[in-house]
């Protein structure tokens, strides 16, 4: 069932459209951390589930090219909002004093850009695996690629850590206030539910972040190691 | 007690404003900030200068005409009032206070803190009411509503259509507005027939105004003289999104009832 086309050309219709691309990027976001944490069971576990990513071209493309759509739809709608919101007070006030609105709600903007670059650095670190020289691709004994041995490098490096735990931060502030914000986009309310979908945003947030923060300490203070 | 303000001053739409110091002496701990505001336009009467412009009508708290975002708030300080409620006591003696009207795009400024809030009506006039029959009033309880629904829905019409929701939001939107009068009339049995061509008129109104777009801050809620609480926003959306798929469903779209006459 399409939704008529004027719909989307509304600024209501545009924050849906935001609101469902930006959860489709949270529930990638969140089985990227669980699929990750599995660094902890060792070498081969990781590099197991390395493979069976790789096993499945169909499938590891079309998450690709959906995660880009899905992300190019944000970012479009994003500026283009923004732009609009900005336009609509021309005059700012001389003494501002916010009451309620949280500091992540207040930096949407802020922290979605240090989360796109975070986004570009990593995949050009990681699956492009063209910022570190010293990052060599090896095979491990089972001759798989030995993508946990290169997890183990990158984040033994000092500079690459600090980076990856900025992101972190990056990612938890915009979570802090798009999922709750995305609910309510969609039209979730409802009495008795309305105290979890107002914890949803920071939960999600927290969960995601303490996650990849886990993987990145635990390999820098040498618990997980090569 | 004795205050330093500072003031907005515009001469009209078009000019240039700023913030003008003025000095606010022996006023009573017991006035409210309007009258505050009339002693000391009494002063620059009487010293042969321009007082200051502000809106006002009822001074207790139903309106919704003043407006005035005092120290950075809307409708100042305390919380569910309106500016009118608010009283000297509240500041400490020889604070000082920045008054501002109200800014947003839709808001034009007409003169000193008075903003021209037609945009709001435009919204309502697009399909903020019911189309009835008048004739004889009707028996009481005919129509039954439950009592839940009743309360929620005159939750959402305890709007006074002050704009302080649009003030307050950093991005000027009236969603909470809006949001109040779409749930007030989608919640009882009159309203149902327009239910979803309502919602959209409306919300086109609002774009067309040049209203920014909800960012869910919540600010709205925390500066709402009526404590209007923003589940009326997701009722909006709901709303909207419902309207959707109902005209999806239909061949095609009857003569609407809202459209503006230009």
């Amino acid at each position: 069932m399409a939704l008529p086309s004027n719909h989307f050309r509304s600024s209501v219709g545009s924050k849906v459209v935001m609101a469902l691309s930006g959860l489709g990027l949270v529930i990638y976001v969140i089985l990227h951390m669980l699929g990750n944490l599995q660094v902890f069971q060792g070498s081969h576990a990781f590099n197991g589930y390395a493979v069976f990513l790789r096993d499945m071209p169909i499938l590891l493309w079309t998450a690709r090219i959906g995660l880009l759509s899905l992300a190019a739809f944000h970012i479009v709608l994003a500026i283009q909002l923004t732009l609009r919101n900005r336009h609509a007070r021309p005059v700012a006030y001389a003494v501002r004093e916010y009451r309620q609105a949280s500091f992540s709600s207040r930096t949407m903007a802020a922290s979605g850009f240090v989360l796109l670059f975070f986004i570009i650095f990593h995949l050009f670190h990681l699956t492009a695996d063209m910022i570190d020289p010293s990052s060599v691709d090896r095979l491990d004994v089972e001759g798989h690629r030995d993508v946990y041995g290169k997890l183990v490098h990158a984040f033994q490096n000092p500079f690459i850590m600090a980076l990856y735990l900025a992101g972190q931060l990056g990612l938890g502030l915009h979570l802090n206030h798009a999922v709750t914000s995305s609910l309510q986009t969609l039209g979730f309310e409802y009495v008795a539910f309305n105290r979890l979908f107002k914890a949803a945003g920071p939960t999600v947030a927290l969960v995601v972040v303490l996650g990849n923060v886990a993987i990145i300490l635990a390999v820098f203070l040498g618990i997980v190691h090569g | 007690m004795k205050f330093t303000l500072n003031i907005w001053r515009q001469k009209g739409p078009d000019e240039r404003g700023r913030l003008v110091t003025y000095e606010a002496r022996d006023v009573s701990s017991g006035m409210s900030f309007l009258e505050m505001l009339d002693s000391v336009n009494q002063g620059l009467i009487a010293k042969g200068e321009e007082p200051v412009a502000f809106e006002q009508d009822c001074r207790e708290g139903i309106c919704g005409s003043c407006s005035l975002v005092i120290n950075g708030i809307p409708h100042g300080p305390d919380r569910g009032i309106t500016t009118c409620q608010l009283y000297m006591r509240r500041f400490p003696d020889g604070a000082v206070i920045t008054i501002e009207p109200w800014r947003a795009r839709a808001f034009p400024i007409i003169k000193d803190l008075v903003v021209d809030r037609r945009a709001l009506d435009r919204i309502m006039q697009a399909g903020g009411y019911i189309s009835v029959h008048t004739g004889g009033a009707v028996d009481g309880n005919v129509l039954l509503i439950s009592k839940d629904q009743a309360e929620t829905a005159m939750d959402a019409a305890a709007c006074i259509g002050c704009g302080a929701c649009v003030a307050a939001c950093k991005n000027a939107s009236p969603a909470l507005f809006v949001g109040a009068k779409v749930s007030h009339l989608a919640l009882l049995p009159q309203g149902k027939p327009e239910r979803t061509s309502r919602v959209k008129a409306m919300l086109e109104a609002v774009d067309r105004e040049g209203f920014g777009s909800c960012g869910n801050q919540n600010e709205c809620e925390a500066v709402c003289p009526k404590r209007i609480s923003v589940r009326f926003i997701a009722t909006l959306n709901r709303e909207y999104l419902w309207s959707g798929v109902v005209e999806s469903g239909l061949p095609a779209e009857p003569e609407s009832p809202h459209a503006e006459s230009a």
